[in-house]
């Protein structure tokens, strides 16, 4: 446990010192700070009520689910596996006592706490936003839990841009590939509206489960267990593939 | 499962048992595509001892290495580190060891400093006082805060050491540890090597291609010749029966090296 710690510190700190993950969430405050502006513009001055109280940081979170949140995931997987192979700065890790499971689980674990730390730190930047633009505060709960949902199908993207950041031999294919197979998959899931279910990107909203004055819980249960297989097996296969790679 | 070393013998000593072997190599293979590679390394290293592994470019040096530190995985065979199988025991096999494999790439956006301490947070007892000692003795500590971007090699190299030496560990496996140095670090490494092996008992695997340094720290050499171990002796029997450790080292592969 305590090498699994100073392994996922070590990759904490890695991350932080990156200049790629601070400029993207930069970007998410300028993309808020910039929605904002607008929103309160259309309010006061064209007449149009364009968000309520709770909707604007769900509004945000609509569309940087599908933008900044995606790339900034790609970015910091990308950095962690492709990247270190490709330097072999990943021999300083490897040649550490912890072994390669704890490696793998460390940097996964430290893209998880990246990612919801992300979507956190939107979420609170775009709750006082919303305070300032409806003069009341939204409803945090729900923000919360919709942000908080968020994560799951992120964090499933995250273990699939490991993956090919594995198997891949630079960090330019293994950036372009995460991308190609973002789009692709969210392609199929229009085009074929029968598999979308089963498609982990087709979950990217499925935080909007909790936002009606229904909820449904057996099919956010339903959701929840498809996006738990799909982080084991992705897991599972990560780990075995990390083992096997030969530096 | 963990797979323990049973042949060796054991010596009681104060505070503990310590095993006279401190590397074991069995049957050691590795092929790669081109099919060059390593076959059948067979080797055992004492306590102390400093061996340094010789062979031309090419010869598998690197290669066995990156096996016997779990950085690549061998077609057969195993290493044995303290006792313990860097197969299926990998964390007490490398509790104690430090290594430094090919040429090393720290982090270039960190600070010596902090690449120092992705090291030191595997081992409670480190702190900042033996991450500043440590960069003192390989001559780094006026650049402690400097970012590794701005290194030139010969101080990515001295980097390289001091994240190998950090632990104090008891087993250091070093492959070229004098590439990048100049006179004086070259002298320095030296003088560290024999100090260590004399004083703390550390156990030194050096791969070299630089016969001298070999020659001059070394107290036993295997010779690596196309993949294949072609002979393990200690040096001072090789200077008793040779005029030098580069006219020993041309003889057995001129014998044993084209069968």
């Amino acid at each position: 446990m305590e090498l699994l710690k100073a392994a996922y510190k070590n990759e904490i700190m890695k991350i932080l010192n990156r200049k790629k993950p601070v400029i993207l969430m930069a970007l998410s405050v300028v993309f808020v700070l910039g929605a904002m502006s607008g929103v309160y513009l259309l309010n006061s001055f064209s007449g149009i009520r364009v968000t309520g109280s709770s909707e604007f940081s769900i509004m945000v979170l609509s569309i940087l689910i599908y933008s900044l949140f995606p790339l900034f995931t790609i970015f910091i997987c990308v950095d962690m596996f492709a990247g270190e192979f490709a330097d072999q700065t990943i021999k300083i890790t490897l040649t550490s006592p912890a072994s390669r499971l704890k490696v793998f689980l460390s940097k996964i674990l430290a893209a998880a706490t990246l990612i919801l730390g992300n979507l956190y730190f939107v979420m609170i930047i775009s709750a006082i936003s919303s305070a300032i633009i409806n003069r009341n505060f939204p409803n945090l709960l729900r923000i919360f839990a919709s942000y908080t949902m968020a994560f799951m199908p992120i964090f499933v993207f995250a273990l699939v841009i490991a993956l090919i950041s594995i198997i891949s031999k630079g960090t330019t294919s293994a950036f372009m590939i995460s991308i190609f197979i973002f789009l692709l998959l969210n392609g199929l899931s229009l085009v074929f509206p029968n598999i979308r279910s089963f498609l982990f990107t087709s979950n990217f909203d499925w935080y909007r489960l909790v936002l009606g004055s229904y909820i449904n819980f057996s099919k956010i249960l339903r959701v929840l267990l498809i996006l738990l297989g799909y982080s084991i097996m992705l897991t599972a296969g990560g780990c075995y593939l990390f083992e096997r790679k030969d530096i | 499962m963990q797979r323990v070393l049973a042949f060796a013998p054991l010596n009681s000593l104060e505070g503990g048992l310590k095993l006279d072997t401190a590397i074991v190599i069995e049957n050691l293979s590795k092929k790669y595509k081109n099919n060059r590679g390593i076959g059948d390394i067979n080797l055992k290293v004492g306590r102390g001892e400093i061996f340094g592994l010789l062979g031309p470019n090419g010869s598998g040096k690197t290669t066995a290495m990156k096996i016997m530190v779990g950085l690549m995985k061998a077609d057969a065979g195993d290493v044995i580190i303290s006792g313990f199988s860097v197969l299926t025991a990998y964390e007490q096999a490398m509790k104690n060891v430090g290594c430094m494999i090919e040429k090393i790439v720290p982090f270039p956006y960190l600070t010596a400093y902090e690449n120092m301490r992705l090291r030191s947070r595997f081992y409670n007892s480190l702190d900042d006082k033996q991450i500043d000692k440590t960069l003192d003795i390989t001559g780094l500590l006026k650049y402690r805060n400097e970012k590794i971007k701005n290194y030139s090699l010969g101080m990515k190299q001295r980097l390289g050491i001091a994240m190998a030496f950090l632990s104090n560990p008891n087993i250091l496996i070093l492959d070229e540890p004098f590439n990048g140095l100049d006179v004086e670090g070259m002298f320095q490494m030296r003088k560290l090597i024999t100090n260590l092996s004399k004083d703390k008992d550390t156990t030194f695997f050096i791969s070299s291609h630089l016969i001298h340094d070999i020659e001059l720290i070394c107290d036993k050499v295997g010779i690596l010749y196309d993949g294949r171990l072609l002979a393990v002796k200690d040096t001072k029997d090789i200077l008793r029966d040779y005029s030098s450790l580069e006219n020993y080292y041309l003889s057995e592969v001129d014998v044993n090296g084209a069968s």
